[in-house]
């Protein structure tokens, strides 16, 4: 039996922390399972998105791109489905274009960031901008709605985006838990040259890494566009922001080669808690970002206090001193 | 010359957990002289340089500076006093610009600004009192390396160092660079620079320097003046007779009577690194590469194995011509232990289990595209079994591993695969005694089993004590081979060196 260290715990007593004092805080509202589903409806768009840049991230890259993605995948998804005036065979075309759309981006970022060895930050943040520029050309800057058919817009009520969180975060958990691909990831992220050697393409896995991420983020926008029935330029935007929050929070190395599906997943349910949290304490939603941010401070500085060996000695000290007076 | 000595160390002990790395040494540097400091791998020349510039301290003896003794504990003592010291690893700022560099962190001030006037012009006086082909406004990103070592210099003089010492300033520069930095040197001689001038080249010892100190096991081996400079004399004062002739410095040679394994024919890359290298290895036998510092084998093994390019040229295994690229040679039998093991080895955040599965999940069960986690388990546990890795758990990150068992780890993920050819650069360097025989005893019995053993090595006694034939490289092309009789790590370093019947 392994022992389970501090590190391991820390999660699920965060957790637990969370709903005590939420509980305690708001016992009616919080609690109730409407409330809770929505917390889990909230969180699914970012929950599907983090499950496919999670790979960018142990690769030790950025993906700055995937909020304005999500709102150029929603637009097109919409688009198409008005174009083919709103029938089933529209939605269906237009989900697959979409995806399509999603896998293009990443494969452009692939291949630009392995090519001429630009820093993933300045490509992403680049096509950032494009994908937002483009989504402005094509939308007009308008508004475009979309409450039918329902083949559409049942993708965004409960419980559908919840199973497709489920669902990517799974496979995603699969491939990257159980499959040689998956192992080939955490060594190109944790050592690239090592893993040169040891004959896996660098260049292969990053491009493989780009292109789920945006394959993530295209399902992402459908959902998105399908929950609020509308699409614009704006929409999705600072998304980027949610999911890196989530993986920070749940434990993944923006250097690469650390972290895990479940810990993401983690990351975003909280998120989605704290938002609840705020929303359910009638704190003012203009006050809600100087909060996500001190979170992103606390969960980055309790993870670095934790590897750091002098907090660790300082524990085992600690430790050695209860033992004693026992 | 003046014989005023500038600098004297006396009688200088040092040990390191008990074991003495320097006895009773003496080194004396005169006013205006190049003095070549040599001795072999773990002689103890750079814990002598560390001493003298206050990095260790040392257990006995004294220093002395313009006839006074002085104590030194670190670089900023030594400094004061007029030392400077040229790392290899440059410590020049890329983005500034010379007269920055020159300046940096002690930039003269005008109303509490930099008086960047006054910098270039400092800069420009100092530039052409010594002839560098440098300008004070260039910017050092633009500069070559060897450029970039004379800003480190002209760093030295600027403080008004009285000398110089350079760790074997010449191993990445080009040829002509080399040249251009001999003619400083003879330059800052004639200023009365002293210059203390570590280097395994002995033609450039040969040619620059007016005095030699050779450090043998941690001793004085010989102080030689400029005539007394004999290639061969100097190698084997190096090694010294009772080591070359005692067991492990000397072995006989032989030639594999079986089958060639690998063939390569006129291998060459396009900047020179190597030029149409041509050898044969059979099967089971240990071949090694011996030679200098950037003698060229690294880069010729690595473009052998596929991870760099090369430009002409053919290799093949058991006669099919390899592709070149490392996930091709993997599967035709080759393995590769780098030798930059920290860098390029392994995967430090990774388990000993998945550090060793990396190159084998062709051959790890899998039920559809799920590995196995039992089988790729059960490999971990047979390598650590099989190369004895301790403590043996394992789930331990190979990154919080010891330097032996992190390159056992690197050789374990080989050995589990069926192998044709392991190539190893540099396989035991710092790692401690007990793993390297442990290391050797692996290499031998791949051997035994009819796999083809590269080995690079600059450790002399290691090549010769784990090859069954040598092959000696110098200056990108193999120079010498020793296919039969006894030989002695003269006969290597001389062959390395240059100096051939």
């Amino acid at each position: 039996m392994k022992k389970l260290t501090l590190n391991q715990l820390s999660k699920p007593i965060i957790l637990v922390a969370f709903f005590l004092i939420l509980t305690i805080l708001r016992p009616s509202s919080f609690l109730s399972a409407s409330n809770l589903g929505n917390v889990l409806w909230s969180v699914s768009v970012y929950g599907i998105m983090v499950s496919g840049t999670i790979f960018v991230f142990l690769l030790g890259g950025i993906d700055l791109s995937i909020g304005s993605l999500c709102g150029l995948t929603a637009v097109t998804c919409v688009m198409t489905i008005r174009h083919f005036n709103y029938s089933t065979t529209g939605v269906l075309l237009g989900i697959l274009l979409t995806l399509g759309v999603g896998l293009l981006a990443g494969l452009v970022h692939g291949v630009i960031i392995t090519t001429f060895k630009v820093p993933a930050f300045l490509v992403t943040f680049a096509t950032q901008i494009i994908f937002l520029g483009l989504s402005m050309i094509f939308t007009n800057n308008k508004i475009l709605s979309c409450q039918n058919p329902p083949a559409f817009t049942m993708i965004g009520k409960n419980p559908v985006p919840i199973i497709l969180m489920i669902i990517a975060a799974a496979i995603s958990w699969f491939v990257l838990r159980k499959t040689a691909t998956g192992r080939y990831v955490y060594a190109v992220g944790g050592n690239p040259q090592a893993a040169a050697i040891s004959g896996i393409s660098v260049t292969k896995i990053t491009i493989m890494a780009y292109m789920i991420s945006g394959f993530t983020t295209a399902i992402g926008g459908i959902v998105l566009a399908s929950m609020t029935q509308q699409c614009m330029a704006s929409t999705g935007s600072g998304y980027e922001q949610f999911v890196i929050m989530a993986g920070v929070i749940g434990g993944i190395s923006l250097l690469g080669g650390e972290g895990t599906v479940p810990g993401a997943i983690f990351g975003a349910v909280i998120i989605g808690l704290l938002q609840n949290g705020l929303n359910l304490m009638s704190v003012p939603s203009t006050q809600h970002g100087l909060v996500r941010g001190i979170v992103i401070i606390a969960a980055v500085g309790f993870d670095a206090l934790q590897r750091d060996p002098a907090f660790q000695g300082w524990l085992a000290k600690r430790k050695q001193a209860r033992a004693k007076n026992a | 010359m003046a014989n005023e000595i500038i600098l004297e160390a006396k009688n200088i002990y040092k040990s390191f957990s008990g074991v003495p790395v320097l006895q009773d040494v003496h080194f004396e540097v005169r006013k205006g002289e190049v003095h070549a400091l040599m001795g072999e791998n773990g002689a103890g020349k750079s814990t002598l340089i560390k001493i003298i510039t206050g990095v260790y301290s040392k257990d006995a003896g004294s220093i002395w500076w313009e006839g006074k003794e002085v104590q030194v504990s670190s670089y900023a003592d030594v400094q004061k006093l007029g030392i400077a010291c040229i790392y290899q690893e440059l410590s020049v700022e890329p983005p500034l610009t010379v007269a920055q560099n020159v300046f940096l962190g002690r930039e003269p001030r005008k109303f509490g600004l930099i008086d960047h006037k006054k910098m270039i012009k400092d800069t420009e006086a100092l530039i052409k009192q010594y002839g560098f082909p440098l300008k004070a406004t260039d910017l050092v990103s633009n500069l070559g390396i060897g450029l970039r070592q004379l800003v480190e210099i002209l760093k030295g003089l600027s403080c008004d160092s009285k000398l110089l010492i350079m760790d074997e300033p010449t191993a990445s520069l080009s040829g002509k660079e080399a040249e251009s930095l001999f003619g400083i040197i003879e330059k800052l001689r004639e200023k009365e620079v002293s210059i203390i001038y570590i280097s395994h080249r002995l033609e450039e010892v040969y040619r620059l320097s007016d005095r030699l100190t050779v450090l043998r096991n941690g001793k004085n081996a010989a102080v030689l003046n400029h005539d007394e400079i004999e290639p061969r004399k100097v190698i084997k004062t190096m090694i010294g007779k009772e080591v070359d002739e005692s067991a492990g410095s000397a072995k006989e040679m032989r030639t594999n009577p079986n089958e060639v394994v690998l063939d390569v024919k006129d291998f060459s890359d396009d900047i020179g690194r190597f030029k149409n290298v041509s050898f044969q290895a059979h099967k089971g036998e240990i071949l090694g590469f011996g030679g200098l510092i950037g003698a060229g084998r690294t880069e010729l093994m690595r473009a052998i194995y596929g991870i760099d390019k090369h430009k002409s040229g053919t290799a093949t295994l058991n006669g099919v011509e390899l592709k070149y690229t490392a996930k091709s040679s993997i599967q035709a039998g080759f393995g590769f232990v780098p030798e930059d093991r920290r860098n390029q080895g392994f995967i430090p955040l990774l388990s000993t289990v998945k550090n060793v599965a990396l190159t084998n999940y062709d051959i790890i069960k899998a039920s559809g595209p799920s590995i196995s986690d039992k089988d790729e388990r059960d490999m971990g546990i047979r390598a650590i079994k099989q190369i004895d890795i301790r403590p043996d758990n394992p789930d331990k990150e190979v990154g919080l591993m010891s330097g032996g068992n992190q390159q056992k780890v690197v050789l374990g993920k080989w050995i589990m695969r069926d192998l044709k050819v392991l190539i190893v650069d540099e396989p035991t360097a710092g790692i401690d005694v007990g793993a390297k025989d442990q290391i050797y005893a692996i290499l031998e019995d791949l051997a035994k089993q009819g796999v083809v053993v590269i080995l690079v090595t600059s450790d002399l006694q290691e090549l010769i004590r784990v090859s069954h034939r040598i092959l000696v490289m110098r200056k990108g092309s193999i120079i010498k081979e020793f296919n039969s009789g006894v030989v002695t790590q003269s006969m290597v370093l001389e062959a390395g060196s240059g100096i051939v019947d």
